[in-house]
């Protein structure tokens, strides 16, 4: 009676199915703006690293500076609101990061977190299943499938983006 | 409202269901929090948690507990005694000589729950030396208990709680879970509606190591210290995430003993195989819909 059987699949079941990338959008940057630093206010300050200051960021932190355009705002106080993208494997996540006036991390928000399979990419058929659907149309559910039960995500991509922030902060922003 | 934050090791995913934008804002705000102080206080790499203070000083002295952790080390105990031991919080030092944890000097392959005290309410003692915990196996479950509690405090009525896998849908709502396939990345086994029920999954696929006879996960049979090669994902479905979160080490390392364990907290199973075959226990389809 406390056996295994094999799994079957019941009608609400995708099983097998291939489905494209997941994605999944949290916040806006004003959103995030308003959760880290409530009330604040937001000068934009976009900073141009050097090739010296990636280098010395990259020496520093054994990371890859890949965009040395820094999205970058002045929060009043002090303070420092950014906006970094990381890229694993096959993952895209950008977040939000509030230093303190002493740069310290304050909080962390994630805007947007996207996952693509390159095969998914590769294969003719995938980009091809999103012409012509409309609302009620599968890929629309999928989009609305936002929970997935699978071994862990790894938060390190994020980790190293937020030490390669601080040491941009001690290079750049101090 | 949906929000994620990186928690735990993970990416945690809060989203709160009702129409009140500000009430969702603050209550989320206030979940992400009470998981930020589980992660402190429960951490086996913090050298300053209080997990860490238990490892280095309850061989020596018993260690006061707050009521939170001396009750999760108790169902610790339930587990381990229901499953004859194959849950077993002290086996960090295995996974430790595998590579899954930092390296310390004690490495003793020779410990068990057996030696550990929680007959003091509040107080947790070693029997002896060399003993270590990880709660790793557990605390994700913690976490997604108790941030939904925090929502339920705030007044949510009805939400979901998404700890990089471990989830907990409560209140009103059905929403669907895709399980992912460890066999094809970006693929998934099968997508389930779930209402009023956590879920957990543990695989091997993203924490592999190469040992030398096998690749392996991180999960250790305690009874015999060999690394578990019965399942490649399973997944477990439960009214609290903690045991949802748990049982997937157990069924990973013994599914015949799991099948018989899991029915005592309402769980029900899905499990793929080193063979690739989808294999469920009896009550899987009905614990879903049950709900």
């Amino acid at each position: 009676m406390n056996k295994w059987i094999p799994f079957t699949a019941v009608p609400i079941a995708l099983a097998g199915s291939v489905t494209p990338g997941f994605a999944n959008t949290y916040m806006s940057v004003e959103r995030a703006q308003q959760a880290i630093f409530p009330g604040e206010t937001f000068t934009p300050a976009n900073v141009n690293l050097t090739l010296d200051q990636q280098k010395t960021i990259e020496s520093r932190t054994q990371t890859h500076v890949r965009s040395r355009e820094l999205k970058a705002w002045k929060v009043s106080g002090g303070a420092w609101f950014l906006v970094d993208e990381v890229i694993g494997k096959h993952e895209y996540i950008t977040y939000a990061i509030g230093l303190t006036a002493t740069g310290a991390v304050k909080q962390i928000e994630i805007l947007d977190y996207r996952e693509t399979y390159g095969y998914q990419v590769e294969e003719p058929g995938w980009r091809q299943q999103f012409v012509g659907k409309t609302a009620q149309s599968p890929v629309k559910l999928d989009e609305d499938i936002r929970n997935i039960s699978g071994a862990t995500l790894s938060s390190r991509h994020i980790t190293d983006g937020v030490r390669r922030l601080l040491a941009t902060y001690n290079v750049a922003l101090k | 409202m949906t929000r994620a934050r990186p928690l735990l090791g993970t990416i945690v995913e809060i989203t709160a269901l009702s129409s009140e934008r500000s009430l969702c804002f603050a209550a989320i705000n206030h979940a992400f929090e009470s998981i930020e102080k589980i992660q402190r206080k429960l951490s086996f790499h913090d050298r300053s948690s209080l997990l860490s203070e238990i490892n280095l000083h309850a061989a020596d002295r018993p260690v006061e507990l707050d009521s939170q952790t001396f009750s999760l080390l108790r169902t610790a105990h339930e587990l381990y005694m229901v499953t004859s031991g194959i849950f077993d919080i002290t086996i960090a030092p295995q996974l430790e000589s595998n590579g899954f944890l930092p390296k310390s000097s004690h490495v003793n392959y020779q410990r068990s729950f057996a030696d550990i005290d929680l007959s003091t309410e509040g107080c947790v003692r070693f029997r002896r030396k060399g003993v270590r915990i990880d709660l790793g196996g557990i605390a994700k479950g913690l976490a997604v208990a108790d941030a939904v509690a925090s929502l339920r405090t705030m007044g949510v009525k009805a939400g979901c709680v998404n700890a990089g896998g471990d989830l907990e849908v409560f209140g009103d709502c059905m929403l669907p879970v895709r399980i992912r396939d460890p066999r094809r990345r970006g693929d998934y086994v099968a997508t389930i509606p779930i209402k009023n029920l956590a879920v957990a999954t543990s695989g091997h696929y993203f924490a592999n190591r190469i040992h030398p006879s096998a690749t392996v996960g991180p999960f250790v049979d305690p009874r015999t210290s060999l690394l578990s090669s019965a399942a490649q994902s399973v997944t477990v479905v439960a009214p609290d995430p903690v045991y949802a979160d748990a049982l997937t080490k157990v069924v990973i390392i013994d599914p015949e003993t799991a099948a018989t364990v899991l029915p005592r907290f309402d769980a029900a199973a899905l499990m793929i195989d080193y063979m690739g075959t989808v294999f469920c226990t009896p009550n899987w389809h009905a614990s879903i819909q049950a709900a």
